[in-house]
């Protein structure tokens, strides 16, 4: 058995196919039957009615498009952080090195956006006239918080919706330097990352109420009081599953698929999952008013 | 018939049965040619192996701490290790699984230049190995020609990162610090390194030399 080798010459007719067997439950038992080296025969036709299904509905397709999508995330993020930082509401919880913290993240939002923009040239796309409107966001620094953990998994969940869009070759002058764009998105991504797990550590923390249950990572699809949307499945679900999903790399349960029993939480939390365009940016419009 | 038209008149049922039978076949085993080498091989099976290195190192570090803990490291934070120690466990597993007969052995790894008898000796430690693990994802995506395989590691790539921010949290280190560039063109990026990079910064954790030569370098 090499599954290695089956996905990746798959592949090559159908660049999505990893996603859909992963999602496929008939086409998973499939793969997960050769793993044993049975029922080699009936399993090309479920695999192949796997990856005859409609590709993908990302509406993002060009480096620009990606590019302003990723722009907007970023300066909605940075408003945010900047609206806290100076919300009379949060001047007595939101100290020390809480506020350290919030800062750092702050800079690094708008180090994005300036790299963005820069990418981006007189292709960027302008900032929303009236900015951005987060509501009653800052009222308390728990539901502050709890805004922020939701605002940074979905950046992260948005990165990786799109790094298999960005070609691995796109190396544009940025600032009079040649950078490889896929990396860069990368090295956002991992930035968001450690954005949204050290948020949920502040969660834990006494000032937001020692909520000892939230965990750096993302244990099933729990949401920690942050809108279930942002840690359920996208358009398409084969795609974009929920982050509870536990079917990766054409096994369809990694908690018993691995030869030893792994806990749901546990699987879970060792993969997150990307999500499509159009549900991050209804998370933001549901966020913020721009 | 070229192959491409074959596909487009046959449709995809008869080549998937085509291709899954071809991939069978097995033709890029890597096996370390001596005791002390370690190849990692070629092209994207190469960068998953490379992969599969660094989680078997980040899963044997755990649990090894977790065999012999040091006296001053509170149970809570003891089994929050081993919630990490089950992801890198799962991480590891299901990269050999994905690689099938491509994948390299189980190594065993040098951990004696480490300071693993007390608490501070090992959050030093654990930030060292998260931290090099996200820079060798963010490094890495761009190697692979599959972008099934760059979906798949982007994946556990940003769960690294989460477990990097935790470690730091942990040793109550300034959480970005060293990881996060601050100034110059790459401001608010995260470290990025290339294959040779890490294995150098990890070449005294590996009892053998790591073969990088065949990996794809773009």
């Amino acid at each position: 058995m090499n599954l290695f080798k089956i996905i990746a010459e798959l592949e090559k007719v159908d660049p999505e196919v990893m996603d859909r067997l992963s999602h496929r439950r008939s086409a998973l038992s499939a793969l997960g039957d050769f793993s044993k080296k049975m029922a080699l025969a009936a399993a090309p036709i479920a695999v192949g009615s796997a990856f005859n299904k409609a590709m993908g509905q990302n509406t993002l397709t060009d480096a620009n498009g990606i590019l302003n999508y990723a722009l907007l995330l970023e300066r909605l993020e940075y408003s945010f952080y900047d609206q806290a930082l100076k919300a009379a509401t949060l001047t007595g919880t939101l100290t020390g090195a809480a506020r350290t913290a919030i800062e750092t993240i702050r800079a690094h939002e708008l180090a994005h956006v300036n790299l963005l923009t820069a990418a981006l040239g007189s292709n960027a796309a302008p900032a929303p006239a009236n900015g951005f409107d987060f509501g009653s966001a800052f009222a308390t620094y728990p539901g502050f918080l709890t805004v922020a953990q939701a605002l940074e998994d979905t950046g992260v969940r948005a990165y990786k919706g799109q790094a298999g869009n960005i070609p691995r070759t796109l190396n544009p002058t940025v600032g009079g330097a040649v950078v490889n764009l896929l990396t860069v998105a990368l090295q956002i991504h991992s930035v968001e990352a450690r954005h949204a797990a050290h948020i949920r550590y502040m969660r834990r923390g006494a000032t937001a109420g020692a909520q000892s249950t939230i965990f750096p990572w993302i244990n099933n699809a729990d949401a920690n009081g942050a809108p279930a949307v942002v840690y359920g499945a996208g358009n398409p679900v084969a795609t974009f599953p929920a982050e509870s999903n536990l079917a990766q790399g054409g096994i369809s349960n990694l908690a018993t698929g691995l030869g030893t029993t792994y806990t749901v939480e546990d699987v879970s939390a060792a993969f997150d999952e990307g999500l499509d365009n159009t549900t991050v940016t209804a998370i933001a419009r549901a966020t913020a008013t721009f | 018939m070229r192959r491409r038209s074959f596909f487009q008149v046959a449709g995809a049922t008869v080549a998937a049965s085509t291709l899954v039978l071809a991939g069978c076949k097995d033709t890029e085993v890597v096996q370390p040619t001596t005791t002390n080498v370690l190849n990692l091989g070629s092209n994207d099976a190469g960068v998953l192996n490379y992969a599969y290195l660094l989680e078997q190192l980040e899963a044997a570090f755990y649990q090894k701490v977790l065999d012999t803990p040091p006296a001053d490291m509170p149970k809570e934070e003891l089994a929050l290790f081993t919630e990490l120690r089950d992801h890198e466990v799962i991480h590891r597993e299901y990269l050999k699984e994905l690689l099938g007969a491509n994948a390299i052995p189980t190594v065993e790894f040098d951990f004696t230049s480490l300071t693993l008898t007390t608490r501070a000796g090992v959050l030093a430690a654990a930030r060292t190995f998260e931290d090099l693990g996200v820079a060798a994802y963010n490094g890495a995506g761009k190697l692979f020609t599959s972008k099934a395989f760059l979906v798949a590691a982007g994946k556990i790539a940003s769960v690294e990162a989460r477990h990097a921010a935790f470690i730091h949290d942990l040793a109550q280190a300034p959480a970005f610090t060293g990881v996060v560039e601050t100034s110059g063109r790459y401001t608010g990026m995260a470290t990025a390194l290339t294959p040779l990079q890490v294995i150098e910064a990890a070449v005294k954790f590996f009892p053998f030399t790591v073969i990088t030569s065949g990996l794809p370098t773009a």
